[in-house]
């Protein structure tokens, strides 16, 4: 057998009795899942709901059905101020001339409650306007002298799905990629001189190049299942869970499907440069968070050569706008593969160290 | 199964022609390990069908000379040969005809045995079939069934060094090198130990057996070197070097001390 396919051989097999590597595919594969639930729950849960009003004084006539039908319950208090420190969400007290609102901005809440009682009051504001111009024989649509008919060009659901999932799936896809391979990693690099197996590995007639070859085709097998089984439970997961309540689903599109799988396949190489790829992953990955962030943000195509930062912009790409250019693809895959080539010649760098040995 | 006239036990006898022609040849060795001048013109040679002793304390420079010969260091200056293949010239034809045991029983812990063993046969170059055949041959020969099967992991130390010598020796190779390799091991594995280099002696292979336990290599080589601080400060005939001391370990101390 070739000496390539033998190491690939006992690697594997180390690999899938070592329960740590399993582990961590394991949790790839159900983090992704468990995380766009909770994500699921938190959004269903803010979007239905109910908030505490306490009130004093009367309620004008409509007034309560509107609060009734925007999920805000009334309840009358005797000091709405006092009462919206902790007792309800947000206190009101109406008198002749108006009403007075009460609210801490510090509980989220309260916030929350504070924008629905907007929306009630201007809707309530609009009909009564409207009822008021009725009576007097004018047209109430004199107050909207400039109509407009929206014509969206994509569906802002999907659109607001896919705002959610660029900013969302691309480091579970990285980290994924990275973590899943990495136990393995490990062991098949630093593993073999703490077990003292290194000399005698060196000692077989085998180049070492073809022995790391053999390792590290075996480390991105892992690292690439690991990913793949991130992907297809992140799949899975986004055709089942509905988020806010079932006001949208979160879909991903077959580009964005596709250029997820070259993206992991690129970045499983990575693993042969453990010592490597992972300090560039962190000095990667947390500039990425952050710039990401800055609305409208349009990197030009340098950013692209940064590696990992690269895989990030091109899934966020390929997520929001269902769609990657040429250029952006072919920049990013040659940097992914010129970082994956240097990795493992810095890798071989490292196993042939002379040093390597003398330490052990 | 059937074996050829030159193999026992599912190994192959080495010649034990002339003396004349030695299998390793170790000439005016020097090497630097950081700033450490390790070996400062170290020569021998091991010849086929002997043990032969490299001794020295700890720090002489023994492991630094058998990690030159097998390869996994680089000489700064002189030269090794095994059975004609120079190391820098072929280094890989020289790891085809070495095996090495080391103190430290470096073996992989989810394989079993078997697997183990079979992993280096296959690496040493040896063809499929073979490879079955011989790891076999050398599971019998160490004794090992009971617990071939079984995951490194859950075996005890003298089991793990039988692992490790079958790994050095299961693609047969005509010099084995043994490095300090009772160090670790109760009074009994220590013993399994000497039978064997004993028995490969017996088979014509090369056997260098470096250590500083004096008694055992008094027992057990025909010649010895010594060496001290990276030099050699005796070479010859085990009785030689003794001279007209008690033992090894008089002369040893005797040498050691007049080379300061």
């Amino acid at each position: 057998m070739n000496p390539i396919a033998v190491v690939f051989k006992k690697e594997m097999l180390e690999i899938l009795r070592d329960r740590r590597t399993l582990i961590a595919i394991g949790l790839a594969v159900i983090a992704t899942p468990a995380v766009l639930f909770i994500i699921s729950q938190v959004a269903t849960k803010t979007a239905t709901q109910a908030y505490t009003v306490g009130y004093a004084g009367d309620v004008p006539t409509g007034l309560d059905i509107l609060f009734d039908a925007t999920g805000l319950k009334l309840e009358k208090v005797d000091a709405p101020a006092e009462a919206a420190k902790q007792q309800v969400d947000i206190g009101l007290v109406f008198t002749a001339s108006g009403v007075d609102e009460y609210y801490d901005p510090s509980r989220q809440t309260a916030q929350l409650a504070d924008v629905r009682f907007q929306t009630v009051l201007s809707r309530y504001d609009a009909a009564k306007v409207a009822a008021a111009l009725q009576q007097k024989g004018v047209d109430p649509s004199i107050l909207n002298p400039l109509p407009v008919s929206v014509h969206p060009l994509s569906s802002p659901t999907q659109a607001a799905s896919n705002s959610f999932l660029s900013f969302f799936l691309p480091y579970i896809l990285i980290t994924m990629s990275f973590t899943g391979g990495l136990s393995a990693a490990l062991d098949a690099s630093a593993g073999e001189r703490e077990r003292k197996t290194l000399e005698s590995l060196l000692l077989t007639p085998v180049p070492r190049s073809q022995v790391l070859v053999g390792k590290i085709l075996a480390v991105s097998t892992i690292s690439l299942a690991a990913a793949l089984a991130a992907i297809a439970s992140m799949l899975i997961a986004l055709s089942r869970i509905q988020f806010g309540g079932g006001t949208f689903s979160a879909q991903l599109s077959p580009v964005a499907t596709i250029v997820m799988v070259w993206a992991a396949i690129l970045l499983a190489s990575f693993r042969q440069g453990q010592a490597y790829a992972t300090p560039l992953y962190f000095i990667t990955i947390f500039p990425a968070s952050i710039v990401l962030f800055i609305p409208d943000f349009n990197p030009n195509i340098a950013y692209y050569l940064i590696p990992i930062f690269n895989a990030v912009l091109l899934l966020r790409d390929a997520i929001a706008h269902n769609a990657v250019g040429w250029e952006q693809l072919a920049v990013t895959s040659v940097s992914l593969i010129l970082t994956g080539t240097l990795s493992f010649y810095a890798a071989l760098k490292l196993f042939t160290r002379e040093a390597l040995l003398v330490r052990s | 199964m059937t074996e050829s006239p030159h193999e026992v036990g599912g190994f192959a006898e080495t010649s034990r022609g002339p003396l004349s022609k030695p299998a390793v040849k170790v000439d005016r060795l020097e090497k630097t390990l950081g700033s450490n001048h390790v070996l400062r013109g170290i020569s021998f040679e091991a010849r086929s069908g002997e043990i032969f002793g490299l001794l020295g304390p700890n720090g002489a420079g023994k492991t630094t000379t058998l990690r030159v010969i097998c390869t996994l260091l680089t000489p700064d200056a002189g030269s090794v040969e095994v059975l004609g293949y120079g190391t820098r010239v072929s280094p890989q034809e020289v790891r085809r005809r070495v095996g090495v045991v080391t103190a430290e029983i470096g073996i992989y812990p989810r394989l079993t045995a078997r697997e183990n063993i079979s992993y280096f046969a296959e690496l040493s170059g040896l063809m499929d079939g073979e490879v079955h055949r011989r790891v076999d041959a050398v599971i019998d020969r160490l004794d090992m069934s009971s617990f071939a099967q079984q995951r490194a992991e859950s075996l005890s130390s003298g089991q793990k060094q039988k692992v490790a010598i079958a790994r050095a020796i299961v693609h047969d190779p005509p010099v084995l090198m043994f490095d300090e390799p009772t160090s670790n091991l109760d009074v009994l594995a220590s013993r399994e130990i000497r039978e064997f280099m004993l028995e490969s002696k017996g088979r014509g292979k090369s056997v260098i057996f470096s250590t500083h336990v004096l008694h055992d290599a008094e027992r057990l080589c025909d010649r010895v070197t010594i060496i001290h601080q990276g030099r050699v400060v005796a070479s010859g005939a085990t009785a030689e070097v003794r001279g007209g001391f008690k033992d090894l370990e008089d002369s040893f101390l005797s040498l050691v001390g007049a080379a300061g």
